[in-house]
């Protein structure tokens, strides 16, 4: 994507979750007159996360930028900025989105068991939600996956992962959660 | 991005309570197939149809793979086979059944619709041989579905067509009496019958269907019946309206399903993608049930008053919901209430509370008709012709399709058991009053006429 500004910076904000959060990192960007050009938060069991494109029309220091933020929150932020470089390249070839779920008895090492398994095929996860039920563990991963995959051979190898493991897993293209989901159909 | 509680809710919806695409049945016009010579009528037959459907069970698992959902039946649909046979005779008519049992088998799915005649005005030579092969059609082939339309709002009801079907019906029973008639599971007698219907026995190739066409049938008895219990089990009062709203969202989400497969598999195919028929489609299966979704809706004995409100309710919200997600509705779209393949509906005749005057009642505001019911053997051929007259009326008159598929089980007297396998499910033998009390009035024959509704121009 295109910023407003040239000088761009990737921040990241880590703190309890309270209202106001948000507030106070756009006003230490405008007091910056910096612009926000992208953001996504995510709140996980009472602690918020967020994600921030920002960018200047003049240089700007990453440190200097998360000690505003940080000064913003009176102290109680965690806060990391990096300088932001767009992406090069194709992101490596075709893919198409699939959904992995996931559910069994939880017990350490689940996620590493299934996402080990992901980077050595070269399965880039785009979404992830992981959650404690009882005494059981949720995953869910939205991935893409190049188009040299064969899917029943996914489907066969998470199977039998997921059988080691005690868990159900199945991979779905994303397709069919939108068609049960969305109003509209993705065109054929 | 997808959020985790639509994703959850659909896994929910595929896996625990098991929606699957109940039907892909691929229609196929075979009229360029007539040939002079049986030889190579059949010929051109089976070879154009391991063409088109050949790799029709194919597409249909690896697609069924992708989305993580089973296509649970696939089937083929032709066009009506009087078509074909002109200026052939009954022996024909056997040897392109069984041209086509073969074909069906080759190409892997599990029944094809077409061997159908249409009489709604007047019987054709070529629609008699069709009709009076029909037993030997039957009991000679396992996967040939028959279908013939003797009503239509347009022309009224030939009641000659209907007589003769009640006699044909009593010797497809006689000739499949070593297993308790089941030829006429696989024969349906229609009014308006629907050119794009994916269903079985009825599925065809009506004329104005494109060369060759995807139609979907799904199922969801189990889903709408499990989106009412957890609704209902949230413990809030609920009215009906809202009932019917929660009937509505599954419906749609149920028939976003069919399209999506649909829409593939014909796209695979290289042909056109044609319907979605949104019916509820019961099993056998213990919660695949129409007859538990009127129970979930507080008709505690299936066939009590209120339950043609009830079924009238949920037919409705199924419409709604479809229509919404899908523009390509179609087929009989509304709920199924096969009794033999419906366990509420079977157990409910079986305890004598659900009746075939209920029934009929029921199918005035539901989809299809007097469905899957086992009747004495010893029905007379003329009551069971005022039968299927009775229940074409109701078609006719309020422009809807409806349809008969009546077993008479040889030998058999009300309450007797049988039990026909697989999706056919098993039956309790109702009661049929009032026999041979309309036999005069099935013998006037001619034509019940069209009715004032059918001057809609």
């Amino acid at each position: 994507m295109t910023t407003l500004f040239p000088h761009a910076h990737v921040l990241n904000v880590l703190s309890d979750d309270h209202p106001g959060i948000v507030a106070s990192v756009g006003r230490a960007v405008e007091q910056l007159d910096g612009n926000i050009d992208a953001c996504s938060e995510t709140v996980l069991e009472g602690f918020f996360t967020l994600i921030m494109l920002v960018s200047f029309p003049r240089p700007i220091d990453s440190q200097a930028l998360a000690e505003k933020v940080k000064v913003a929150g009176g102290g109680d932020y965690q806060v990391m900025a990096r300088q932001f470089v767009p992406p090069t390249g194709d992101g490596g070839g075709q893919t198409e989105r699939f959904v992995i779920t996931a559910f069994g008895k939880d017990k350490p090492g689940i996620l590493l068991g299934f996402t080990g398994y992901l980077a050595g095929k070269d399965i880039n996860i785009v979404d992830l939600f992981g959650e404690r039920k009882g005494e059981d563990f949720v995953l869910i991963s939205q991935v893409e996956i190049p188009a040299r995959w064969d899917i029943a051979m996914l489907q066969a190898d998470l199977e039998e992962i997921g059988r080691a493991e005690g868990f159900t897993v199945r991979i779905q293209h994303e397709d069919i959660f939108v068609a049960t989901n969305q109003l509209r159909l993705k065109p054929c | 991005m997808l959020g985790s509680d639509e994703i959850l809710s659909t896994i929910q919806m595929l896996h625990a309570e098991h929606l699957d695409v109940r039907t892909v049945t691929l229609g196929v016009n075979v009229d360029d197939c007539a040939a002079s010579s049986m030889e190579g009528l059949c010929r051109k037959l089976r070879e154009k149809l391991l063409r088109r459907a050949g790799g029709l069970a194919e597409v249909c698992g690896r697609i069924g793979r992708k989305y993580g959902i089973p296509v649970t039946n696939k089937r083929l649909a032709i066009s009506p086979v009087a078509h074909l046979l002109a200026g052939h005779g009954r022996a024909a008519a056997v040897e392109v059944a069984r041209t086509l049992d073969q074909a069906a088998a080759d190409c892997n799915v599990d029944f094809i619709g077409g061997f159908t005649a249409l009489v709604h005005k007047g019987i054709t030579p070529v629609a008699e041989v069709v009709m009076e092969s029909l037993p030997e059609v039957l009991s000679a082939t396992t996967r040939v579905c028959a279908s013939v339309n003797v009503a239509s709002r347009k022309a009224g009801i030939n009641m000659d067509a209907v007589g003769r079907m009640g006699r044909v019906i009593l010797r497809i029973a006689a000739a499949t009496a070593a297993n308790h008639g089941f030829g006429c599971a696989k024969l349906v007698v229609f009014a308006n019958i629907p050119e794009d219907n994916p269903f079985m026995a009825g599925a065809y190739v009506g004329g104005g269907e494109p060369e060759a066409a995807i139609n979907i049938g799904v199922s969801g008895p189990g889903v709408v019946s499990s989106a009412l219990k957890r609704r209902i089990q949230l413990g809030r009062k609920l009215t009906l309206g809202e009932l019917a709203e929660e009937i509505k969202i599954t419906s749609f989400r149920v028939t976003r399903v069919g399209e999506l497969i649909g829409r593939e598999v014909a796209a695979e195919l290289g042909v056109a993608f044609g319907i979605v028929d949104l019916s509820l489609a019961p099993t056998p299966a213990v919660g695949d049930s129409v007859g538990e979704i009127l129970q979930t809706l507080g008709i505690a004995r299936i066939g009590a008053p209120g339950s043609t409100a009830a079924i009238a309710m949920l037919t409705d919200a199924v419409k709604k919901g479809g229509a919404f997600a899908s523009s390509s509705v179609g087929g009989l779209s509304g709920a199924f209430i096969p009794v033999s393949e419906d366990s509420a509906l079977t157990q409910a005749v079986a305890r004598g509370e659900l009746v075939l005057e209920k029934l009929e009642a029921m199918t005035a505001v539901c989809s299809v008709g007097l469905d899957m019911i086992a009747i004495p053997g010893d029905t007379p051929a003329e009551t069971i012709a005022a039968i299927i007259a009775d229940e074409m009326a109701i078609g006719v008159v309020n422009d809807k399709t409806t349809a008969c598929r009546l077993i008479p089980i040889p030998g058999a007297k009300p309450g007797d058991k049988v039990e026909f396998g697989g999706l056919f499910g098993s039956a309790t033998v109702i009661e049929v009053r009032g026999m041979g009390a309309s036999d005069a009035f099935v013998r006037f024959g001619g034509r019940i006429p069209a009715p004032i509704q059918s001057l809609g121009n």
